[in-house]
C-alpha cells in the first residue's frame, strides 16, 4: 500500500510534467502563468514541464536502485503475489543490469535523466545560446533510443508475467520527455514563437 | 606573448546547470550509500550467492530444484536455528569425486538436526553434478542417480550436465566446496585447502550455549 502511494508520489508529477509540454496544458499554463511567469509563453511551459518529467525521472530512478540495493542485501520493498511486484524484476540479478556492461538500470536511468534534466536548465536559461539546437536535438536521440530500452524492460515485464510500476513510471518519463524534447525542436523550428519572452 | 582570450556566452549558464545537476546526483548517491548496503552476487566470502538452477534428484524423481527456497533473508549471525548449506560442485566420473564421496555421507550425517551428538544448525548438503569436458566423463541422469546410491548419498543432486551452473559460479574443478550462511551469503569456499568442509563446518557454524 505504501509503495503504491510512493509510486504516485513520482508519477503524478511526471503525468503534470506531460500535460504541460502537450498542446492542450496551454489552458494549464496560463492558469498558472499569473504566479509562474515562465507558464506564459509556450517555450516556457514546454521546459518547465520536461523539468519536472526529467527531475521525477531521475529520482523514481534513483528508487530503484535503492530498491535493487536493498534487495541485495537480502530484504524485500515491493514483494507481492500480485502482477505488480517489483521485487521480482528490480530483484532479479539477471534482469536489472544492462546486458552489455552489467550497468543498474536504476544507475542508467539516473544518469540518462540527470544529463536530460542538464540539458533542460540550459535550453531554459539561455533558449537563444549556442547550446540550444544542439541539445534539444541530443534530448530527442536519447530519449529515442530510450524507447528501445523501454521495449527491452517491458518485455523482460512479459516475460515474468510481472508490472513493476517504479519502472512503468520511469518508462513514461522517457516517453514523457521524448514527447517533450519533439514539442520542443518543433518549436525551435518556428523562429517567431520560439523568441516570445 | 599575449593569449587569445576565448569567450564563451553560455559558460555561466551550462556551468551554473552543471553544477545543480551534479550536485542533485551526488546528493542522490549518497542518500543511497547511506541508506543502503548492498552485496554483490558472487563466489567469494561475503558475496550472496548466485542462483542453482536445474532439475534435482532427491532419490525418488526429478523435480524443479528451489535454491532460494533454502534462505531466510532475516537469519542474524549467531542464531542456531537457521540451516545452512553445504553445496558440492562434482562430477560422477571425477576420481576424486569418488574418493570424497564416502566423506561426504558421513557429513551429511553428522552435520544434521538429527544427529544427537551435533549441537550445532543443520547443514544441508546439495549436489550438483556436472560432465566435465574430459575423455571418458560421459554422464547422464541415470549415472547421477547410481552414483547417488552407490555412496548412500540422502541429499539432493542437481543435474548440471550442461554445465550451466558451473560456468554461472566460475568451478574450475571437481569436486569444489561451498558452504552458505542461512542468509545465502557465502561464508567459506574450498579455495582455502587449508581445512575441509568438515572442519570449516565446525569452525563457522554457531553452537548451541556456546
Amino acid at each position: 500500500m505504501i509503495d503504491n502511494l510512493l509510486v504516485a508520489a513520482y508519477l503524478i508529477p511526471t503525468l503534470f510534467g506531460l500535460i504541460l509540454v502537450a498542446p492542450f496544458g496551454k489552458s494549464i499554463g496560463d492558469s498558472l502563468s499569473a504566479r509562474f511567469e515562465i507558464m506564459a509563453t509556450e517555450r516556457g511551459r514546454i521546459t518547465a514541464g520536461l523539468q519536472l518529467i526529467t527531475f521525477f525521472g531521475f529520482a523514481v530512478s534513483a528508487q530503484t536502485f535503492w530498491i535493487s540495493s536493498k534487495i541485495s542485501e537480502g530484504g524485500n520493498f515491493c514483494a507481492s503475489s500480485t502482477v505488480f511486484n517489483c521485487d521480482d524484476l528490480i530483484g532479479n540479478n539477471d534482469l536489472n543490469v544492462d546486458p552489455v556492461f552489467g550497468l543498474s538500470w536504476g544507475m542508467i536511468g539516473m544518469m540518462v535523466n540527470a544529463f536530460l534534466l542538464f540539458m533542460v536548465l540550459v535550453i531554459k536559461n539561455e533558449p537563444n545560446g549556442e547550446y540550444t539546437e544542439r541539445f534539444i536535438k541530443l534530448g530527442t536521440i536519447i530519449t529515442g533510443l530510450g524507447i528501445f530500452v523501454v521495449l527491452l524492460l517491458v518485455s523482460y515485464e512479459i516475460q515474468e508475467s510481472k508490472i513493476c510500476l517504479y519502472c512503468t513510471t520511469a518508462h513514461i518519463a522517457n516517453i514523457a520527455a521524448l514527447f517533450g524534447f519533439f514539442r520542443l525542436g518543433k518549436l525551435y523550428d518556428d523562429k517567431s514563437a520560439w523568441k516570445q519572452n | 606573448m599575449i593569449g587569445e582570450l576565448i569567450e564563451d556566452d553560455n559558460a555561466g549558464t551550462v556551468g551554473s546547470a552543471a553544477l545543480s545537476v551534479a550536485s542533485l546526483f551526488f546528493i542522490a548517491i549518497m542518500i543511497i550509500a547511506f541508506t543502503a548496503n548492498p552485496i554483490a552476487i558472487g563466489t567469494d566470502v561475503g558475496e550472496r550467492a548466485p542462483e542453482i538452477e536445474g532439475k534435482a534428484y532427491d532419490g525418488g524423481t526429478w523435480y524443479e530444484f528451489d535454491f532460494e527456497g533454502y534462505f531466510d533473508s532475516s537469519w542474524e549471525q549467531g542464531n542456531v536455528s537457521g540451516q545452512w548449506v553445504a553445496l558440492i560442485f562434482m562430477d560422477t566420473d571425477c576420481p576424486y569425486c569418488q574418493q570424497s564421496a564416502s566423506n561426504q555421507a558421513d557429513w551429511a550425517n553428522t552435520y544434521n538436526s538429527n544427529n544427537p551428538n551435533w549441537n550445532g544448525p543443520h547443514v544441508n548438503f546439495i549436489a550438483s553434478a556436472t560432465e566435465l569436458n574430459i575423455q571418458g566423463h560421459d554422464s547422464s541422469r541415470a549415472e547421477i542417480q547410481d552414483f547417488r546410491a552407490e555412496y548412500g548419498h540422502n541429499f539432493p543432486y542437481i543435474d548440471d550436465i550442461d554445465q550451466d551452473n558451473m560456468k554461472e559460479w566460475g568451478i574450475p574443478g571437481t569436486p569444489n566446496y561451498f558452504l552458505i550462511q542461512p542468509d545465502g551469503i557465502i561464508a567459506w569456499v574450498s579455495d582455502d585447502a587449508s581445512e575441509d568442509l568438515s572442519q570449516a563446518i565446525q569452525r563457522i557454524t554457531p553452537r548451541e550455549g556456546a
